[in-house]
């Protein structure tokens, strides 16, 4: 008994010690995955300045709600999101610090502003399984005809700000025709399936031929690793997801939070963006995947009011079908 | 000096009980009161509460969650109890084993055993290639996803029942037998009622799991059109802006749940005493099997299959799947996930030994504080002791994600002495307060059994406080206590929801590692981690388990 109480006390001891070595001269970067990229930058980062960076990778839900609960005593120096809205929102709250990097010059305008700057974009694309028998789609539409009767799945837009991106883009441009396009998917029996991963599994694994609206530089690593999948750029358009940089205005060390964006922003960061199959922040760093010129963006509006975005998203579930 | 003894145990276990679960459940308490808190303000008070629980959908989501508890405890039950008499009652061959093999759904995390599931049985999936069997209109469905969640839990109920009937043992059934009852009728009219304490004690916590259940039914769930309390929590969590508020006082709602299933469980025990262990000793009395010998076997070899050897086997199968659109064709199996591993890649031995050795740190504090807890609530006389019980389970009916910013709320702030936030303590404490209601219950259970004569007699003999819990109680509770701890370690080894929101940045864990692969596409990658964490952690408690039967042989 007594043993146990002294191996749980050790266990405390041993922990807090671990703890109490951060030095002031570290940087610590929250931020959306892919994992393997934030632990190259952050390498690389170190490498080149001397100044650890320690990151906390999770989802983009997660990191924001880590953020919100720590904002009495904020730990971050350095966000990265997956959701550009994200980005807005802390600026308007006025928690992120004024910063434009000089390796910022040659982002489009579309990805930066005062307060934050893109590290890269992916698209959304329709992943479709080679193998499945399905005539390969070439536009959103195709996955509501009536081939595609049970064999299409898209990740939910009112958990995933990209597939809400989506969703409210078509509206936007194709009006009735995109309503026509969203009843056809309720014919054919759309799985609405959480998050990216959820949606992209059963298409993997043959149960569904085609995701409507997939983060494509994910799929297109896959299909890298031999999946038996391609990845398509609908002819009417897609969305991009652009994935916001910026300071956190508590930081205790803004020089080296402004020169880890700037390290990111550089020829030897992008690169890395590059090498996930993400559309890079730079225009003047080649991609490894369709670039800008190959695919038709479609705009988001940002500014959007919370009403009209329930709204839609309301209108959406009952077009769909989804309970 | 007794009561000086006494009195110190009881101050520390309430001071460390208010530390690890009453502070960072007052500081959820207080986001579902002030949506603002997070900005230090207390302005808008019940803002929240009235914005949340007005919502239309509301009522659907609680008749779902309440149907959801019920189905699963009641499914648990029935998987559970045939196995549990006859691994309590009877002298069942290689009892260690069985027990060793139902401990492994609990070590397969929801959300990986949800996936193996999906992989196996839907259109194209592992049952497909093999069997020719398509299984996807079952499994996406609310009996596919009450199936799915009872063999995960029904352990649970298995571990605790067969404890507690082997102490009320055949002793009470023999004398029972001797004034003429039937065997069925000693079992039903004896055993069975005494046995209520751990009965009632293990629903009361598959109900508080599965209401708080995330991985299993956001998988299948969103398929099937069925959702849950906690999916509209964590939707809340993901969906930009983060409502915090509104998930707190979801949470609480799930609190009010657990609430009404501890005051049920707890008329259910206290009707009655159901003291059956008193100071004479008592000979192990299993029944033999005789005939039955093959068809309890069966049994057991039949849920084995099912519920472990059908899912790890699908974990193992897609592990070795060098991609998922391959199929199960030779050519497309190999090692290479294997490889990447072992390799390090991601930091994945990191991970797992991060892992292994939070979840030893886990099951000794929570193993020591539970007991502590437990004792209390039953054996004292303490004013408030039932209010302790109940926050003892409060952290097992509250979704992992709510506990953990509770705990940044209480714990990331400058006045602390020692920097708790952002170190490895954070996640040793995460896990604790998530999984002391094992201890608790169990110990609870076990301790409901044991006549008070036995302490008042080592008190006659001059033994203090601390000696009579030494000595008497804990060796009486020991099986409890120890599968319990077993339990507590099998889940903090996998624990997902807590881990990846308090995580300091740069560690991880098995889980968190895991479901990075998930989400960014590398399925094989995590599942070869969950079969290489599944198998170091059962290979650990062998060792374990084979090091306290040898203590206590030479203790005998």
């Amino acid at each position: 008994m007594r043993k146990t109480f002294r191996l749980g006390l050790a266990a405390i001891g041993m922990a807090v010690g671990l703890s109490a070595a951060a030095s002031a001269q570290e940087l610590t970067l929250y931020t959306a995955g892919p994992a393997d990229l934030a632990d190259r930058l952050a390498k690389g980062f170190e490498a080149s300045t001397g100044t650890k960076v320690n990151v906390f990778q999770a989802t983009t839900g997660k990191v924001m709600a880590r953020l919100e609960a720590e904002r009495a005593n904020p730990q971050a120096d350095v966000v990265i999101s997956a959701a550009w809205q994200s980005a807005l929102e802390l600026k308007e709250r006025g928690d992120l610090l004024e910063y434009v990097s000089p390796n910022a010059q040659t982002v489009p305008d579309s990805l930066k502003d005062s307060h934050y700057v893109a590290q890269g974009a992916a698209a959304l694309a329709i992943v479709w399984n080679s193998k499945s028998g399905k005539p390969r789609p070439s536009d959103w539409s195709d996955l509501a005809a009536p081939d595609y009767k049970d064999a299409v799945t898209m990740p939910d837009p009112a958990a995933s700000g990209a597939a809400y991106g989506l969703v409210s883009a078509l509206v936007t441009t194709q009006a009735d025709a995109a309503w026509k396009t969203f009843g056809g998917l309720k014919d054919n029996g759309m799985v609405i399936a959480g998050a990216n991963a959820q949606a992209l599994n059963p298409v993997l694994q043959g149960a569904k031929a085609a995701v409507m609206g997939a983060v494509d530089y994910i799929a297109l690593a896959a299909k890298e690793k031999g999946e038996s999948i391609d990845v398509i750029y609908p002819a009417s358009g897609t969305v991009l997801e652009a994935r916001p940089a910026m300071i956190l205005k508590s930081t205790r060390s803004p020089d080296l939070a402004k020169q880890f964006i700037d390290y990111m922003l550089s020829e030897e960061g992008q690169a890395m963006v590059a090498d996930t199959y993400m559309l890079p922040a730079r225009a003047d760093v080649a991609a490894k995947r369709p670039g800008w010129s190959e695919l038709t963006v479609l705009e988001v509006d940002h500014n959007e009011a919370p009403a009209k975005r329930q709204e839609l998203l309301t209108r959406f579930k009952t077009a769909v079908g989804a309970q | 000096m007794e009561r000086q003894g006494g009195g110190l145990i009881l101050g520390l276990s309430l001071s460390a009980l208010a530390l690890v679960v009453a502070l960072p459940m007052l500081f959820v308490f207080l986001q579902a009161l002030f949506p603002y808190l997070t900005e230090g303000s207390f302005r808008d008070p019940f803002g929240s509460i009235t914005r949340t629980l007005s919502e239309p959908r509301l009522p659907g989501l609680l008749g779902n969650t309440i149907l959801l508890g019920i189905s699963v405890a009641l499914c648990s039950l029935v998987i559970a109890l045939p196995l549990a008499v006859l691994r309590g009652l009877t002298k069942l061959p290689a009892a260690p084993l069985w027990d060793l093999l139902l401990l492994i759904p609990f070590m397969v995390p929801p959300y990986v055993g949800a996936f193996s599931w999906i992989l196996t049985l839907q259109p194209g999936g592992f049952s497909t290639q093999l069997l020719g069997i398509d299984g996807g209109s079952l499994i996406f469905s609310f009996t596919g996803i009450v199936l799915v969640m009872s063999l995960h839990l029904f352990p649970v109920v298995y571990f605790a029942l067969s404890r507690t009937m082997a102490t009320v043992g055949g002793r009470f059934a023999s004398v029972a037998r001797v004034c003429g009852a039937s065997p069925l009728r000693a079992f039903l009219t004896v055993t069975l009622p005494l046995s209520t304490p751990g009965l009632a004690a293990s629903l009361l916590l598959v109900f508080a799991l599965s209401i708080e259940e995330f991985g299993t039914p956001a998988t299948l769930g969103a398929h099937a059109g069925f959702h849950v309390l906690v999916t509209a929590i964590h939707l809340r969590f993901t969906d930009w802006p983060i409502d915090l508020p509104g998930a707190a006082v979801l949470s609480m709602l799930l609190v009010v749940l657990a609430l009404g299933a501890f005051l049920l469980q707890h008329w259910i025990i206290t009707r009655r005493t159901y003291v059956s262990v008193a100071g004479k000793s008592a000979r192990d009395e299993a029944a033999p099997l005789g005939p039955w010998r093959l068809p309890a076997v069966a049994l057991f070899s039949a849920v084995s299959l099912v519920a472990v050897v059908i899912p790890v086997g699908a974990v193992i199968l897609s592990a070795l799947s060098r991609t998922l659109s391959g199929g199960l064709s030779p050519d497309n199996l190999g090692l290479e996930n294997f490889a990447a591993i072992f390799a390090n890649r991601g930091g994945a031995l990191d991970a797992l030994r991060t892992s292994l050795s939070l979840a030893v740190g886990a099951a000794l504090c929570a193993g020591l504080l539970g007991t502590l807890t437990a004792f209390i609530t039953v054996r004292s006389t303490l004013p408030g002791r039932r209010m302790m019980d109940f926050l003892s389970l409060l952290p097992n009916a509250l979704p992992g994600m709510v506990v953990a910013v509770g705990l940044i709320l209480a714990w990331n702030r400058e006045w602390w002495p020692v920097p708790i936030y952002n170190s490895m303590a954070i996640l040793l404490l995460a896990y604790v307060c998530l999984l002391l209601p094992y201890p608790v219950r169990y110990v609870g259970a076990g301790l409901r059994q044991i006549g008070e004569s036995l302490d008042a007699a080592a008190r006659v003999s001059g033994a203090g406080f601390g000696m009579t819990l030494r000595r008497i109680l804990v060796p009486l509770i020991a099986p409890n206590l120890m599968v319990s701890m077993l339990l507590v370690f099998a889940i903090a080894s996998r624990e997902l929801v807590s881990s990846i929101m308090l995580a300091p940045p740069g560690v991880s864990t098995v889980a968190t590692f895991v479901f990075g692969q998930f989400e960014q596409g590398s399925p094989g990658l995590g599942m070869a981690m969950s079969v290489i964490a599944i198998f170091s952690s059962t290979a650990l408690l062998v060792a374990l388990n084979q090091m306290q039967r040898r203590v206590s042989v030479s203790a005998d």
